[in-house]
């Protein structure tokens, strides 16, 4: 972690939900071994953009935590809509 | 490849299984958890947060979920983060004098039982929910219902009990279980093998899949439920909010599979059995649902389904129909042919239980005699098969 600090630890790697790269270290070193647990453990990617900025971010910090390769990092699901969409816009009559 | 040793091999990571697993440490098990996939992998991460006790059927259910209700309250203060738990009362909507009848019908037992629960006119709900729509002639309101988070949750169960010595892995699965002299051999799917003196079926709507390996049958069925997330937002009133018409779908007994020209005449709604949940998160977002499907093991989401979801929203609270919605996703509820959920060990089978449905089995494991009378839960009650019989 120590190099990580110096880096800075504090920058924001989901910037929809305001999570940090030591808050997604931190549930990596707690147990989480892939994006979906860490999605659920700190909300980075459940945001409004859907992950679209941070999932290859967070995939590459759990790469490098878990010494995988990046192919070996299993992919998170991606959820409709894919982007935000008013209510209104599912009647029938649209 | 090793053998790994526990007293108490718990099978599936959700709720039930986390649950389960981080009791049975508590009173000094050694204690190994087990998920095919990861932790919250099948129904606990696929639902909404609500411990809802208006939805209770009057009787051993309701009982148990005061006694649920009590444990969440302890377990704020005893696990290791946060699980967002929140006391902020519900509110079922009532459209119509035939589902006026049903509630003041349901909200009498409930009562009876000992549930803080009443009918509230329009103008009461008014003042509790503001938004909702203006032909709602009345609706109940009960001040107890809560909410926790089921991500956070696991996540405080797992972390609880990793300090007291739980050994937890996930991507492993049972391939076959064996009986030994005293308790059982599992051949996990990465090759290594454990043994231990009982197990715990904590696995679902995939319960059945691990008793068939011992050749008892659990007449458990996934039944889906559709989920829609919208963007974070301002608190819309005070309570969380039902339809009547998600309890009356509740409590229907539940019917067969409809299929072909059978379910085609049917109604969109009845056809997805939809019902509505409307609850808001702790970071703002109301997960709103949700469908009753008999649509086997899919987890997709489908239009049809959000569309009636989403009309359904601004049915209730038109002034929501230009909110986004971010995401959907569709859980597997364990349902059974009672209604009731399945704990207790399999006849014929010593040290092996299911636990599918609720969390009350510590006792049962330990021998300690249950807080509750479980004979209307024990695996055995549809049995004709037993593991001595289908051997």
């Amino acid at each position: 972690m120590e190099e990580v600090d110096k880096a800075g630890a504090d920058r924001l790697i989901c910037r929809c939900e305001e999570i940090t790269e030591r808050e997604i270290r931190e549930a990596i070193r707690a147990g989480a071994r892939s994006v979906v647990e860490i999605k659920r453990w700190t909300r980075a990617g459940m945001g409004i953009c859907q992950g679209r900025s941070c999932r290859r971010l967070v995939e590459r910090i759990l790469a490098e935590e878990l010494h995988l390769r990046p192919e070996e990092v299993a992919i998170s699901s991606f959820r409709q809509p894919v982007r935000p969409v008013s209510m209104r816009s599912m009647d029938e009559e649209n | 490849m090793e053998t790994m040793r526990c007293e108490v091999a718990v099978l599936g990571a959700g709720v039930n299984g986390t649950s389960i697993a981080y009791e049975l440490c508590r009173r000094g098990k050694s204690v190994l958890l087990l998920d095919r996939k990861v932790m919250g992998a099948g129904a606990s991460g696929a639902c909404d947060d609500m411990i809802l006790l208006q939805s209770k059927k009057p009787g051993i259910l309701l009982e148990m979920a005061f006694a649920s209700l009590e444990r969440f309250k302890a377990l704020v203060d005893e696990l290791p983060c946060d699980i967002e738990f929140d006391t902020r009362g519900g509110t079922i909507l009532i459209e119509d004098g035939e589902h006026l009848a049903v509630m003041e019908d349901f909200v009498a037992k409930q009562r009876a039982c000992g549930l803080d629960v009443e009918i509230i006119d329009a103008a009461r709900l008014r003042g509790l929910q503001p938004l909702v729509a203006r032909d709602i002639i009345a609706s109940t309101y009960s001040p107890t219902d809560s909410q926790v988070n089921p991500m956070l949750l696991m996540k405080g169960f797992a972390l609880g009990g990793t300090k007291l010595g739980l050994r937890h892995r996930s991507g492993v699965w049972p391939l076959g279980i064996d009986r030994l002299a005293e308790g059982w051999a599992l051949d996990l799917s990465d090759g290594s093998r454990v043994e231990a003196e009982a197990i715990v079926d904590a696995a679902g709507a995939w319960a059945n899949d691990l008793t068939k390996m011992i050749g008892f049958q659990v007449p458990i069925a996934p039944r889906k439920g559709q989920v829609v997330v919208t963007e974070s937002l301002p608190p819309i009133g005070a309570t969380n909010v039902w339809s009547a018409q998600y309890i009356v779908s509740k409590l229907k007994p539940q019917a067969a599979p409809a299929s072909g020209a059978e379910a085609a005449a049917k109604k969109p709604a009845d056809r997805f059995g939809l019902g509505f949940a409307f609850t808001g998160t702790h970071s703002g977002n109301y997960l709103i649902g949700s469908t009753r499907e008999n649509a086997g093991y899919d987890t997709t989401t489908d239009p049809e389904a959000l569309g009636l979801i989403t009309r359904q929203v601004q049915r209730f609270f038109p002034a929501l129909s230009r909110i986004n919605f971010i995401r959907s996703f569709a859980g597997l509820r364990p349902s059974t042919p009672d209604g009731m959920p399945i704990l207790g060990e399999v006849p014929g089978a010593p040290r092996f239980f299911v636990a599918a449905g609720h969390q009350v089995m510590a006792d049962l494991i330990c021998g300690d005699k249950p807080t509750f009378p479980m004979e209307a839960f024990a695996p055995g009650r549809f049995a004709a098969t037993s593991p001595g019989a289908a051997r």
